[in-house]
């Protein structure tokens, strides 16, 4: 049995470290296939034609539910970090939610449209491929968004039937894309009018721990957020995760937007953000079509437990 | 689920392995890099305007003296101070090429390129009526270099002409071109800018065009209206850029996130940087009249380049 005991302590030691918390976690029958409810389908493709970030190439996938009609327009979320959340065995597994909650008319029939970062192969012999997500997604301005709405997301989805308004699209992401979520809406508050991030990376790493102080004292956008973070969330030169996401929420409570936060135990991981995904979701479709304009600021306000 | 004792390291394994996924880069603060109980140690002084540094396979230090000198100085592993070449006004910039010789910017009433052999004491000039400000060299002898004024970077393949690589307009890319590096693999070109925020990188095509330009590095800067007056570069052998600027040594880890400000050694603005000394793990700067250096846990790409030699 000696060979067992090097492991043991680490499962018993492991039970100390703050990380594991996130093994309470579980995700939910939301998230789970469920017989008699129709599945979407999900199709894989590769884009290399940007303009706006010149030289670099992608992954996406595109999700239809069951249910699309083309002659009726559907809503539209678009994730970042989008292998992470089209995985079936992943933190969120997208598809079945939207397949179950679809099922259930507890979000409206929505398109999920999931895109990787972009990276730029090399072309010299021996070279490396350079990673552009930290320049896509820690950056602010409107760069990202401007790559969505007007390059990537009219060539991706020219076959399908969208609703064209803001409150019938949301846009998601994780860390560096959950920051990225928040600027695209932040941006184009005349596109995306919903934003879920998780484990947001509201952190110096391109500039992004400056919103609480911007989101005070700028005249309040038309836009409803979900956060997610965990008390074992990063400390690192970048910054505090989840104080970063305190002063998030403080800032959202202050400026009066409608906004959620849950603060959970974990650390820099999707679980506790997919576990909560279809709770996300029906609360930010709660009232659609019929998002009245003064609830967008006035309604389901200042939940979440801000410190 | 419902499972006794015995399932609970099932479920620890699991959420170990969900906590593997790497969301992000890997962090690359500045404790990757200084030691601590390291600081500055001045190795040379009474110059009167340092320039220029660089270092060949061995880890020997150059470096020029632009305002005064006429020679080009080099500092031993041993630390002694030898000049390896004279006749040499006006050099601000400088890189070994994979023949062994140096190449160098010469300004001023210069304006060419030229290249030293130290061996045989011969100069040759590779090219003329340019206005050069620093160059890098790649392994397969592409000279890639800066020319401030005329917002360009600037290319001569193997034996060939002086192109223009890249040259930036008034609203995008480098307004005033100036520091020059190359990742380890030389598949990216990172050039800082004097006159503004970022270092901008560009992709290294098999026959030595640039393309993709981006601003892909975002430098501190003292003020929002102040230009980051990033100078001198060079990049370690795990692809961090090191950029010299108004506010510091500006490092940032390979996918362009800024690592943090290394103090410089005095308040004389830095203005080349580069790894040398014993297996090129030392810092160097220039900083006015005076050339520090700084023992690090990392080491340049001349240690990488001098492996696969």
């Amino acid at each position: 049995m000696k060979p067992l005991i090097p492991l043991l302590a680490l499962l018993l030691g492991g039970l100390f470290v703050p990380a594991t918390a996130t093994a309470d976690y579980r995700l939910t029958a939301d998230s789970k296939p469920q017989s008699g409810v129709p599945k979407g389908t999900v199709t894989q493709h590769r884009w290399e034609k940007s303009q706006i970030y010149p030289g670099t190439v992608r992954d996406y996938w595109i999700y239809v539910p069951a249910q699309y009609d083309a002659s009726k327009p559907a809503c539209l979320m678009v994730f970042q970090d989008g292998r992470g959340y089209v995985n079936e065995k992943g933190h969120s597994r997208v598809p079945t939610v939207f397949d179950n909650l679809i099922h259930k008319k507890e979000m409206p029939v929505t398109i999920g449209v999931f895109i990787n970062p972009g990276t730029i192969p090399a072309v010299r012999p021996g070279g490396k491929s350079r990673s552009n997500r930290s320049f896509e997604y820690d950056s602010l301005g409107s760069r990202y968004a401007n790559f969505l709405i007007d390059e990537f997301l009219p060539a991706v989805t020219k076959d399908l039937n969208l609703v064209d308004d803001p409150q019938a699209r949301g846009i998601v992401g994780i860390s560096s894309s959950g920051i990225c979520a928040f600027t695209a809406a932040w941006e184009r508050p005349d596109y995306f009018s919903k934003v879920i991030s998780y484990i947001g990376s509201f952190t110096n790493i391109r500039g992004g721990h400056v919103y609480p102080a911007l989101i005070r004292k700028t005249e309040s956008k038309p836009i409803r957020v979900f956060l997610q973070d965990g008390e074992n969330d990063l400390d690192n030169l970048h910054g505090h995760w989840p104080l970063a996401n305190r002063q998030m929420a403080a800032a959202l409570k202050f400026a009066k937007y409608d906004y959620r936060f849950e603060m959970g135990d974990g650390g820099h991981s999707g679980q506790h953000g997919g576990t909560l995904l279809p709770e996300m979701l029906r609360w930010l479709w709660r009232d659609y079509p019929a998002v009245k304009k003064e609830t967008v600021n006035q309604g389901n306000v200042n939940q979440g437990n801000v410190k | 689920m419902s499972c006794g004792k015995h399932c609970l390291p099932v479920l620890l394994i699991s959420s170990f392995l969900a906590m593997s996924q790497p969301l992000a880069a890997q962090d690359m603060p500045l404790t990757q890099v200084l030691i601590d109980g390291e600081d500055w140690q001045s190795v040379s002084k009474g110059h009167r305007f340092t320039d220029g540094l660089t270092t060949d396979a061995e880890g020997n230090l150059y470096f020029a003296d632009v305002a005064a000198g006429t020679t080009i100085n080099r500092i031993g592993l041993d630390g002694k101070l030898t000049a390896v070449a004279d006749e040499a006004p006006r050099i601000s910039g400088m890189h070994f090429g994979p023949d062994g010789r140096i190449y160098a910017c010469q300004g001023g009433s210069f304006g060419r390129i030229v290249a030293f052999d130290l061996k045989a004491g011969k100069m040759e000039v590779i090219a003329e009526n340019v206005k050069p400000n620093d160059l890098v060299v790649t392994s397969d002898g592409h000279i890639y270099f800066t020319e401030t004024a005329k917002m360009q970077v600037s290319h001569i393949p193997p034996g060939g002409n002086v192109q223009a690589a890249d040259v930036a307009s008034k609203t995008d890319g480098p307004q005033r071109p100036n520091g020059i590096a190359l990742t380890p693999d030389q598949g990216t070109l990172a050039v800082s800018d004097y006159g503004g925020r970022y270092t901008w990188v560009w992709r290294v095509a098999e026959d030595g065009s640039l393309d993709v330009r981006q601003s892909y590095i975002t430098l501190r800067t003292p003020s929002p209206d102040f230009p980051s007056k990033g100078d001198g570069m060079t990049t370690d052998a795990v692809g961090r850029y090191y950029v010299t600027s108004a506010v510091g040594l500006q490092m940032f880890d390979p996918t362009g996130r800024m690592g943090g400000v290394i103090a410089p050694p005095t308040n004389k603005p830095i203005v080349s940087v580069a790894f040398a000394g014993p297996g090129h793990q030392y810092l160097y700067v220039a900083a006015g009249d005076e050339i520090f250096r700084r023992k690090t846990k990392t080491s340049g790409i001349e240690a990488v380049r001098a492996k696969q030699q």
